[in-house]
């Protein structure tokens, strides 16, 4: 199995993404057969753009190790890499419900890292930093409101 | 804000495009909606949450996004870096299948 990243793959994902989307989601009188493909068509290419990037970030990582990736290799972790991501979004959505939120935060996807406490302390400190670099009213909004507010009036 | 205005200025590390993770995330959460309420032959599985009837598909908060990609680039970067050390012992310098294979139930188990 050739797995050649195509450049010229890129644009034309773009272009059938747009007109799969469209079919998906404007008015579609057949059945749910129909707007299945559609789905299917659509997780196609945005597994094919998730290799490319995953393609990108393997082959840094591997020139910092001094080594190159065959392309099987990287095929086989772009695709398990896919799967985790897909992991990782049902995990999230399952403890924002949990939480009673319709909206995942950075805690829901942290969550889902349980398993490994190093993974889960990598990604703390990584949301720490994130919301370090918040600008301030959005940390005012967040934290404590009320308090500040009055603070600020008095 | 310092801006180099020499082209020196590499990013330390490759990683995903939080778009792209967000559209990942909702064909997930499109599909679970689908799946989840059973008939749904007069309901649209729209993807403007806009009725309360059932639980709308999920968002996602924009350092949510940021933090999964991070998560998605670290998990490559172990899938990389443990098959690296396995394929170092044996004085390779190509990444083969039988690396990964090998790095592969812990990675999983990790993940």
């Amino acid at each position: 199995m050739a797995m050649d990243p195509d450049p010229d793959l890129d644009l034309d994902m773009d272009m059938d993404m747009e007109t799969l989307a469209d079919a998906a989601l404007a008015g579609d009188s057949g059945g749910e057969a129909e707007r299945y493909e559609a789905a299917e068509a659509e997780a196609d290419i945005l597994r094919d753009r998730f290799r490319l990037a995953v393609i990108s970030i393997a082959t840094a990582e591997g020139s910092k190790a001094g080594m190159t990736v065959a392309d099987p290799v990287v095929a086989c972790i772009a695709d398990l890499a896919f799967k985790s991501a897909e992991q990782l979004a049902k995990d999230a959505e399952l403890f924002a419900q949990h939480a009673g939120r319709k909206s995942v935060r950075m805690d829901d996807v942290i969550l889902t890292a349980h398993r490994n406490e190093h993974l889960m302390g990598l990604s703390r400190t990584f949301s720490q930093e994130l919301k370090g670099k918040e600008p301030a009213s959005e940390r005012k909004r967040k934290k404590s409101s009320k308090k500040y507010e009055r603070v600020i009036e008095v | 804000m310092d801006e180099d205005g020499t082209t020196g200025n590499s990013p330390a590390a490759e990683t995903f495009d939080p778009d792209l993770i967000h559209a990942i995330f909702k064909l997930v959460w499109r599909r679970r909606v689908g799946k989840g309420g059973g008939g749904n032959e007069d309901i649209d599985v729209e993807p403007a949450p806009e009725t309360s009837r059932r639980n709308r598909s999920t968002t996602a908060n924009a350092n949510a996004l940021k933090v999964s990609c991070e998560l998605l680039r670290i998990f490559v970067t172990e899938a990389i870096q443990r098959s690296a050390f396995i394929a170092e012992a044996e004085d390779g310098s190509v990444f083969e299948p039988t690396h990964l294979e090998r790095v592969l139930p812990q990675l999983l188990l990790d993940f």
